[in-house]
C-alpha cells in the first residue's frame, strides 16, 4: 500500500487538485472563489500532463555537454504541451478577472446567486 | 496549387498587423477583416477541385508525421472553411455600419481571430492543435459577447467563460490520458493504434473529450450558457456564434467520434441525447417573448437535429446532417442579421414591439421571413431538401428506435413552425396600418442579407448543386482507413 | 443539496479517471515520438534544448496558436476594461525612499535576466514565454513600488503586434523558400553556440518581447481600472 502511494503520488496529487477545483466551481457562490477554483483546476491538469512524461531516474532533455548520456532523458513532448496549457490558462484567468471587475461595477455584488437577471 | 496553410496564416498575420495599420489609416480595422476573409474564400474555392480527388496533406515545418503537426485539407475541411469564409465575409460587411459604439478596433481584431480559430479547428489533423485553435475560438467569443459592456452582456460572458473553461480543462485531461496510453498526438496515428486497445480503457478519454467539446457544441445538459450568450451579444456576433461557433464545436465532436475512436456503439446514445436537445430547444423557444432568445433556443433545437442526423451513422445520415448544417448556418445568420436592424428600429427585443415592421422595413422583413421558412423546412427553400434527406435516412435504417426518434423530431418541427409563424404574423399582419414611414436598413446591411437569400433559394430548388460535395465529405468522415492511409502513407 | 450532488458527481469522475490511469504506469519508458525527438533533435534542428526544439520547430504551430491566445486575452481585457479616459488616481501615500530606490535599482537587473533567458532559450532551460514573464514581473515591481510610472500604451501595442507579425512572417518565409510553413531555412550552425539553430532564437526573441509587453499591458489595464 505504501509503495503504491509513493509510486503514484504525483497522479494522486494532480487528481486531488482537479477534484478540489471542480468542487469549488460547482459549490461556491462568490465569483472570485470560483475563479480561484478555475486556477486550481488548471494547475491540477498541468501537473497531471507533466507527470505522464516522467521516467524513473530521468534527467532533463538538454544536451549541455557533448558526451552526455541520453538514455534516461524524459519525454519532452508533455513539457511542450504544458507550456501551451499554462499560457492558455493564464489568458482565461486574466479575462475572467477583468469581467469580474466590470460585473462588480454593474451589480455591486459578486454573489452569483444574486446575479441572475436573465431568466427563462 | 495553393497551400492550405495560407487559410490560417494570412488572416492571422493581418489580425496581428491591424494595430500597426491603425496608426496610419484610421479606419483600417473595419476593412481588413473583409479583405482577409475574401482571400480565404478565394483560396478555399481554388482548392475545391483538387481535394475532391485526393485530400491535400500539409506538413508544418517539413517533418514527417507523426513527428510533426499536419493539416488535412479534405472535402470536410475545405467545405467548412468555405462556409466560414463566406459567412464571415458577409457578416463583416454588415458590421461596417452596425458596430458603431464601444471599442470598435478591438472588435474587428477579435472577430478576425475568432474566424481564424474556427478555420484552424476544421483543418487540423493533430488533437492538441485542435485544442489550441479551439481555445482561440472560445476565448475570442468570450471577449466578443462582452463587447457592449452592459449588464446582460457581462453577466452572460462570465457564465459562458466559466462553463467553457471547465469544458476545456476536461478536454485537456482527455488528451493527456490519450497521450499517456498511445504516445502520440496525431489523429491518424491514434486512430491506427486504437484498434489494439481494450474498449474499457478508451471509454473515459472518449467521454471526457465529448463532454469538453460538447460545451461549445451545445449538446443537451451542457448548453446552459447558450441562450444568455447569444441573446446579449451584438447581433453580428450572435449570428457568428449561432452560425459558426457551435457548428465547429459539433464538427470537433463528430471528428473525435468517427475518425479517432471509430465508436459506433455510442451513436445510439448520442441520437437519444440529440432528440432530447431538439425537444428542449424547441419547447423553450416556443415560450419566449424576446426574439433573440427565441432564435438562440432555436439554434439549440437545430443542433439537436444535426447531431441526430450525424448519429445515424450511415452515408445518407451524415450527408443529411452536413446538408442541415449548411442550411442552418445560412438561415440562422440571415435571421440574426435581419433581427439586428429590426430591433434597432423598434427599440426593444420583444416580439410584440416588432409588430408592423413588415411595412416599415420591407426588405429586411422579407429576408427574415425567408430565413424563418427555410429553417422550418418549407419548399422551395434549402431547409426542405435537407430535412427530407434526414427523414429518408432515418427511415432507410429500418430500426424502430430511430423511426420513433425521427417522429419526435417532426413534432419539434411543428412547434418550430408555430413560433416562427407567430413572429412573421406580428411582422406583417399586426401593427398600425396608417402612415408606416419607411426607413430601411442601410445598403451595407441589405447587401449581405440579399447574398444569403440567393443560395437559400437556389440550392433549395436545385439541391444537386451541393450534394456531390456533401457526399464526399460524408465519405471522409465514415471512412477511417482511408483517412489514416492518406496521412501516414 | 447542491453539495451532495456535486460530491456524488465528483466521486463518479474520480472513479472513472482512476480506472483509466491504471493503464498509464508512472515512470514507464519513452514513447516512439519522444525517443525520436531526443535521438534526432540536435541533428535536425540544431538546438541543444530538446524542449525548445519541440516547442518551436516540431510543434511550432501550437506555439503560434498560443501566442494568438495571449494576444486575444490582452485585446479582450483592453476591450472590456479600458475607457480611454485618464482616471483620477486614488490617494496613496508615496513609498519610502528605500522601497523606491530599491525598485528602481532592481528593475534593469530583472530586465537583463529576462532577456538572458529568452535569448538563450535554445541552449538552456527557458525560452520566450519564461523570459517574457520575468520581464513583466519587473514592470509589476515598478507599478507596485513607484506608483506614478506607467509604460507607454502605444509602445506596448507596437511590441505586441510586431512580435506576432514577425512569427507569422518567418513562417511564410519558410513557405516561400522551402515549401513548408515554419521550415527552418537558416543555417543550423554548431550546436551549443549562441548563433545556432536557424530560426529558433529569432522566434524566441520575438516571442519574448511580445509576451513581456502583453503581460505588462494586462497588468496595466487591471491596475488602472480597478
Amino acid at each position: 500500500m505504501m509503495s503504491f502511494l509513493a509510486d503514484y503520488i504525483y497522479y494522486i496529487g494532480a487528481f486531488g487538485l482537479i477534484l478540489i477545483g471542480l468542487y469549488i466551481i460547482l459549490v461556491k457562490h462568490n465569483l472570485i472563489k470560483v475563479i480561484v477554483g478555475l486556477g486550481i483546476l488548471d494547475t491540477g491538469v498541468n501537473l497531471f500532463l507533466i507527470s505522464v512524461g516522467y521516467i524513473t531516474k530521468g534527467t532533463a532533455p538538454i544536451f549541455s555537454k557533448p558526451g552526455i548520456d541520453s538514455e534516461h532523458m524524459i519525454d519532452p513532448v508533455p513539457q511542450a504541451l504544458v507550456l501551451t496549457a499554462i499560457v492558455i490558462g493564464v489568458a482565461v484567468l486574466a479575462l475572467a478577472l477583468s469581467l469580474a471587475i466590470r460585473l462588480y461595477q454593474h451589480y455591486g455584488t459578486l454573489n452569483l446567486r444574486k446575479i441572475r437577471e436573465q431568466r427563462w | 496549387m495553393v497551400d492550405p496553410v495560407l487559410l490560417i496564416a494570412v488572416p492571422l498575420g493581418l489580425a496581428f498587423a491591424i494595430p500597426l495599420f491603425a496608426l496610419f489609416w484610421k479606419d483600417a480595422a473595419k476593412y481588413i477583416p473583409p479583405a482577409a476573409l475574401g482571400f480565404n474564400l478565394v483560396v478555399s474555392l481554388l482548392l475545391f477541385p483538387k481535394i475532391l480527388e485526393k485530400p491535400v496533406i500539409v506538413f508544418i515545418g517539413g517533418w514527417q508525421p507523426p513527428f510533426c503537426i499536419n493539416l488535412v485539407a479534405g472535402p470536410v475541411g475545405v467545405l467548412f472553411s468555405t462556409i466560414i469564409a463566406l459567412v464571415g465575409l458577409l457578416v463583416s460587411i454588415y458590421a461596417l455600419d452596425y458596430i458603431k459604439e464601444g471599442a470598435t478596433e478591438r472588435y474587428h481584431i477579435l472577430y478576425l481571430l475568432l474566424l481564424t480559430g474556427a478555420t484552424g479547428v476544421v483543418l487540423t489533423g493533430d488533437i492538441f492543435n485542435l485544442f489550441v485553435f479551439f481555445e482561440v475560438l472560445c476565448i475570442s467569443s468570450y471577449a466578443l459577447v462582452a463587447h457592449l459592456r452592459d449588464k446582460a452582456g457581462i453577466e452572460s460572458a462570465v457564465k459562458y467563460l466559466i462553463q467553457g473553461a471547465v469544458g476545456s480543462s476536461l478536454l485537456l485531461i482527455g488528451i493527456g490520458l490519450l497521450y499517456g496510453q498511445f504516445g502520440t498526438l496525431n489523429m491518424a496515428d491514434i486512430a491506427e493504434k486504437i484498434t489494439s486497445a481494450s474498449p474499457i480503457s478508451l471509454f473515459v478519454p472518449m467521454v471526457l473529450l465529448i463532454t469538453g467539446l460538447g460545451v461549445e457544441a451545445a449538446i443537451f445538459p451542457l448548453n446552459a450558457w447558450l441562450p444568455d450568450a447569444h441573446s446579449s451579444a451584438p447581433s453580428s456576433i450572435s449570428a457568428i456564434l449561432s452560425g459558426i461557433a457551435i457548428e465547429v464545436g459539433l464538427y470537433a465532436v463528430v471528428r473525435v467520434i468517427f475518425t479517432i475512436f471509430g465508436a459506433s456503439s455510442i451513436l445510439l446514445f448520442l441520437a437519444l441525447l440529440a432528440i432530447l436537445t431538439l425537444l428542449v430547444g424547441e419547447m423553450c423557444a416556443f415560450s419566449q417573448n424576446n426574439i433573440k432568445r427565441m432564435l438562440a433556443y432555436s439554434s439549440i433545437g437545430q443542433i439537436g437535429l444535426i447531431l441526430f442526423a450525424l448519429a445515424i451513422g450511415t452515408s445518407y445520415g451524415v450527408t443529411g446532417g452536413l446538408f442541415q448544417l449548411l442550411s442552418h448556418t445560412l438561415a440562422k445568420v440571415l435571421l440574426f442579421l435581419a433581427a439586428g436592424y429590426m430591433i434597432h428600429r423598434a427599440g426593444s427585443m420583444d416580439i410584440s414591439a416588432l409588430e408592423g415592421i413588415g411595412a416599415k422595413m420591407p426588405f429586411t422583413s422579407l429576408a427574415f421571413a425567408v430565413g424563418a421558412f427555410s429553417l422550418v423546412g418549407l419548399p422551395p427553400f434549402i431547409g426542405f431538401p435537407s430535412k427530407f434527406l434526414i427523414v429518408r435516412a432515418a427511415l432507410a435504417t429500418k430500426e424502430t428506435v430511430l423511426i420513433v426518434l425521427i417522429g419526435l423530431a417532426l413534432v419539434g418541427t411543428v412547434i418550430e413552425g408555430a413560433y416562427f409563424f407567430r413572429v412573421v404574423q406580428a411582422l406583417y399582419f399586426k401593427g398600425e396600418k396608417q402612415n408606416p414611414g419607411r426607413k430601411e436598413a442601410p445598403i451595407v446591411a441589405l447587401l449581405p442579407m440579399f447574398i444569403l437569400v440567393l443560395p437559400i433559394v437556389v440550392v433549395g430548388i436545385y439541391p444537386k448543386l451541393v450534394t456531390g460535395v456533401l457526399n464526399s465529405a460524408a465519405t471522409e468522415f465514415l471512412n477511417r482507413l482511408e483517412y489514416i492511409r492518406n496521412v501516414l502513407g | 443539496m447542491r453539495r451532495i450532488v456535486s460530491i456524488l458527481l465528483l466521486i463518479i469522475v474520480a472513479l472513472g479517471i482512476s480506472l483509466s490511469l491504471a493503464k498509464i504506469p508512472f515512470g514507464a519508458p519513452k514513447t516512439k515520438v519522444g525517443k525520436h525527438y531526443i535521438n534526432e533533435g540536435v541533428k535536425e534542428t540544431g538546438a541543444t534544448n530538446i524542449v525548445t526544439s519541440v516547442v518551436v520547430s516540431y510543434r511550432g504551430f501550437d506555439t503560434l496558436g498560443e501566442v494568438t491566445v495571449l494576444f486575444i486575452a490582452a485585446i479582450g481585457i483592453g476591450a472590456v476594461l479600458s475607457t480611454g479616459r485618464k482616471k483620477a488616481m486614488r490617494e496613496t501615500t508615496p513609498a519610502s525612499l528605500v522601497l523606491y530606490t530599491g525598485c528602481r535599482l532592481l528593475f534593469p537587473l530583472i530586465l537583463i535576466f529576462g532577456t538572458y533567458i529568452f535569448i538563450h532559450g535554445h541552449l538552456t532551460p527557458g525560452g520566450g514565454f519564461q523570459g517574457g514573464a520575468i520581464i513583466a514581473s519587473g514592470f509589476l515591481l515598478i507599478y507596485l513600488g513607484c506608483q506614478e510610472r506607467r509604460i507607454s500604451r502605444v509602445a506596448s501595442n507596437m511590441a505586441e503586434s510586431l512580435g506576432g507579425l514577425t512569427f507569422v512572417v518567418i513562417g511564410l518565409l519558410g513557405l516561400a523558400f522551402g515549401g513548408y510553413f515554419l521550415l527552418n531555412f537558416l543555417p543550423k550552425g554548431i550546436a551549443n553556440a549562441l548563433f545556432s539553430a536557424g530560426i529558433i532564437p529569432i522566434i524566441y526573441i520575438a516571442i519574448g518581447f511580445k509576451v513581456g509587453s502583453e503581460l505588462t499591458s494586462i497588468i496595466d489595464n487591471l491596475i488602472e481600472e480597478s
